[in-house]
């Protein structure tokens, strides 16, 4: 019912004498847009702040002091040789990490969780999670290891 | 002459034939002659005829195993099945570069033949100008700096194989079905940039365009639910969105695109916002392109990227010059697009329309600043701040929900303007059907914010769209005097336009139920199991009871099986692989997935140790499976709506 009416309801109002409620309308509308506007900026900026995390080198992390420890860290750094070792039972990783360039900069990790396919000894890892100084520990809750294989820019490398 | 060199020629004739269609016609548009034009037009169709040449070249140096040309060798190798012999050809960057010149040459010569009869309309040359200067682009770096044709200075005797990853039905109809809707909205894209520069601005170009938008939304759908069912079936994390660059990449578009087709209607229904819907198409076809850059300029980390492949820059260049020239075109036509009815009242249809776009904009926005925000930050303080899916779910969880919202209010307020007792009398079902819901779920458990928000939210959306179908069928019944059970899908079958739409709006509520249920109220956990070992998770029950191994064709197969008991009640087996593929160094998980309406019981076997004692990681995701259901209507209902209709058209 509503549905017919609607229709109609249209057409005798096409050429209706709303000009002048239009005006009060229309800033009614934009109103409410910058309204949402500014929530959705808020939104942004508070989200932001509330689960951004740093990306930084090992190195980085056992030099700079002033570094935020309370806070979570994505570090990227490449496994050591012969310092993986892996629980199965209790699923606990435990391996050391070499910053990329300066490769005497070294940290233990300590990840609780399966031992991603990707990951052996030398690749590199993107571990998240924070970073304990006393122990020269970092406590990863998130593990990735990069894929090694099958990506073109692997063949490019390959063929130089 | 072998097919290497049939390829290659054919890809560089598809190239002269596109820009001397662009010299055809940029003549015929500077002396006037018709002539021109319809040779342009003719060799336009003729570009269709030569990539389709080159794309035939590719296939069968794949089926032939002509490990010669470096990208067959990168991506196939003898042992793979036939079947993704010939899919492999999407594989990798220069392939999908060919596959993409194609279709768009293909979807150019169809709008070609459409518009015969029109070439001597104002806009018809410019709309084939742009079509050729952009199929011509892609044609440009296929011929030049991205052949998939290129030769290995040696054969190999077997190509490097298809990541095994990949290797999975939905994997190959996902990038294509992505393709084919990225790249569908060049046309309206060309419409509308031809419409401006031809100063013609009534919405023709919207209603000829349509079906365009509207298939490329569907294309784009699929693709983006492929993916996600990929990654769910394939990934073995269990989840089937995460956020990822290249994720995001395909959710921009469609974000855009969906505001888009909203606003179009407007449009054709009232002549407003048609500035508005000229930046929108615009930049539904620029994120279209910033896509696939995204995806080959290898600016951002992401799992399936294509690496730096040196076309970035080609792709910036492009977007660059679609931006300008669309602004430019917009800012000069702005006296001339500017209508001189605007919206009437902060309660009508229209502007529920209207923050259903800027809403859908802001989610837009917001997914595409999280993307790219660790550039932003780098360049601007010098940190390396990144934002991942906490980020996202935490800025797009409220816009869905008021986007949810609003997609149930829209129904209930009139055109133009409505009064009080339109909303009171239109609003109180739903309402109290949402409330009554509401509380019960309340009643039930379901006490968290945001679960108990989308779930009330579903049943008030579900309500109004009910609302509308039966308030339809009894217009319908009363106008014609038929029963209620045959005006029921008459009516539908009708104003499909219309109720089209509505099945869209219902999938989506079922996939915000199975997004909900399954992230809300997933469970989690991992074990380590001996033979005769068992865990708990959920109602289930899981004991290890079997190991074997075996050979499949190109790859070996570790395989466990697991008795599953269900709230106390045996319930078959299930088995979890962990396959090595001859030609991968590192093995693959194979997801065990046992659906049913009310959730899944999902388990990977991450790792095998030395005595097959094994480490499961299972997951219970609750009603996931209407989200799969859901998506599936979106897209039923959007093919409903574009189905031509018969002798009698209505509009509405």
């Amino acid at each position: 019912m509503v549905y017919v009416r609607d229709w109609n309801q249209e057409k005798n109002n096409i050429h209706g004498g709303i000009q002048i409620s239009m005006k009060k309308s229309s800033r009614k509308t934009v109103l409410a847009l910058m309204f949402i506007l500014a929530g959705v900026g808020f939104l942004i900026m508070k989200s932001i702040s509330d689960t951004g995390v740093y990306y930084q080198t090992v190195a980085e992390v056992l030099t700079d002091a002033s570094l935020p420890r309370q806070r979570g860290v994505r570090i990227s750094g490449n496994v050591v040789d012969g310092t993986i070792s892996y629980d199965q039972q209790n699923l606990l990783l435990t391996f050391a990490v070499r910053d990329m360039v300066d490769e005497n900069k070294t940290m233990l990790v300590r990840y609780n969780g399966v031992k991603p396919d990707a990951f052996k000894e030398d690749v590199e890892v993107i571990l998240e999670g924070r970073y304990e100084e006393s122990a020269n520990t970092f406590h990863a809750e998130t593990l990735l290891a990069k894929c090694p294989s099958k990506y073109e820019s692997e063949m490019e490398e390959e063929k130089e | 002459m072998n097919m290497v060199t049939f390829g290659t020629l054919s890809q560089s004739a598809a190239f002269v034939a596109g820009l001397l269609a662009m010299v055809l016609l940029l003549t015929g548009m500077m002396r006037n002659d018709l002539r021109f034009i319809e040779a342009g037009r003719r060799v336009l169709i003729g570009v269709a005829v030569f990539t389709s040449m080159a794309a035939f070249a590719l296939a069968w140096l794949f089926m032939n195993d002509n490990f010669q040309v470096e990208y067959v060798a990168s991506y196939s190798d003898r042992a793979l099945p036939l079947f993704y012999k010939a899919t492999a050809f999407w594989a990798g960057q220069k392939g999908s570069l060919l596959f993409w010149a194609w279709v768009l040459s293909l979807y150019i010569a169809l709008v070609a033949w459409n518009t015969r009869k029109e070439t001597r309309m104002k806009n018809t040359p410019y709309i084939y100008l742009i079509l050729a200067g952009t199929v011509s682009f892609f044609l440009l770096l296929l011929t030049t700096i991205s052949s998939p044709f290129a030769l290995l200075s040696f054969t190999p005797r077997d190509g490097q194989g298809l990541n095994p990853m990949l290797q999975n039905p939905g994997m190959i109809f996902h990038p294509p079905t992505l393709f084919l809707g990225y790249i569908g909205f060049t046309i309206p894209f060309a419409y509308a940039i031809a419409a401006l520069i031809s100063g013609r601005l009534d919405p023709d170009w919207l209603k000829k365009t349509r079906r365009w938008n509207i298939l490329s939304w569907i294309f784009l759908t699929i693709g983006i639910i492929l993916g996600g069912q990929w990654a769910y079936v394939e990934l073995g994390w269990g989840g089937f969105w995460a956020w990822d660059p290249v994720e995001n990449a395909s959710f921009i578009p469609w974000l855009v695109s969906t505001a888009f087709i909203h606003t179009a209607i407007i449009q054709e229904r009232r002549n407003i916002m048609k500035v508005w819907n000229m930046s929108l198409i615009a930049l539904t076809f620029l994120t279209c392109i910033f896509g696939t850059y995204l995806v080959r300029s290898g600016i951002l980390q992401s799992v399936h990227d294509f690496g730096a492949t040196g076309l970035g820059g080609y792709f910036l260049v492009f977007m660059v010059v679609v931006a300008l020239g669309s602004i430019i075109l917009i800012a000069e036509s702005y006296s001339h697009l500017r209508t001189r009815h605007s919206l009437e009242s902060l309660l009508s249809r229209e502007s529920t329309f209207l923050f259903n776009n800027v809403i859908l904009l802001a989610i837009a926005f917001s997914t595409l600043f999280g993307t790219v925000f660790p550039l932003i930050s780098e360049m601007v303080t010098g940190n390396k701040l990144s934002v991942g899916e906490p980020f996202f779910n935490q800025v797009n969880t409220p816009l869905f929900l008021l986007l949810l919202l609003i997609t149930g209010l829209c129904p209930l307020i009139s055109w133009r303007k409505a009064s009080p007792d339109n909303l009171k009398k239109n609003f109180m079902l739903p309402f109290g059907l949402a409330l009554v819901g509401g509380s019960t779920l309340a009643a039930l458990g379901i006490r968290e914010f945001y679960p108990l928000t989308a779930f009330t939210l579903a049943i008030f959306v579900s309500a109004t769209i009910l609302l509308e179908f039966i308030g339809g069928a009894r217009a319908r019944k009363k106008l014609t005097g038929e029963g209620l059970i045959v005006a029921f899908p008459r009516v539908i079958w009708k104003l499909r336009r219309r109720y089209g739409g509505y099945i869209v709006h219902f999938g989506v509520v079922l996939m915000v139920v199975g997004i909900t249920g399954s992230t809300a109220f997933k469970q989690e956990k991992e074990a380590t199991l001996e033979k005769g070992q068992s865990m708990d998770i959920g109602n289930y029950q899981l004991t290890y009871n079997d190991f074997t191994t075996f050979q499949d064709r190109n790859r070996t197969v570790y395989a466990a099986t697991l008795g599953v008991v269900k709230n106390g009640k045996p319930a078959g087996d299930v088995m979890t692989e962990r396959r090595y593929y001859i030609n991968a160094d590192q093995p693959t998980t194979e997801v065990s997935l046992r659906v049913t309406p009310l959730e899944d019981l999902y388990l990977t076997m991450p790792m095998i140790g030395k005595n097959h004692e094994i480490t499961i990681r299972a997951a219970v995701n609750p009603l996931l499976f209407w989200g799969w259901i859901g998506s599936g209507l979106m897209v039923l209902g959007a093919v409903m709506a574009i189905i031509p209709a018969g002798t009698r058209r209505r509009s509405t």
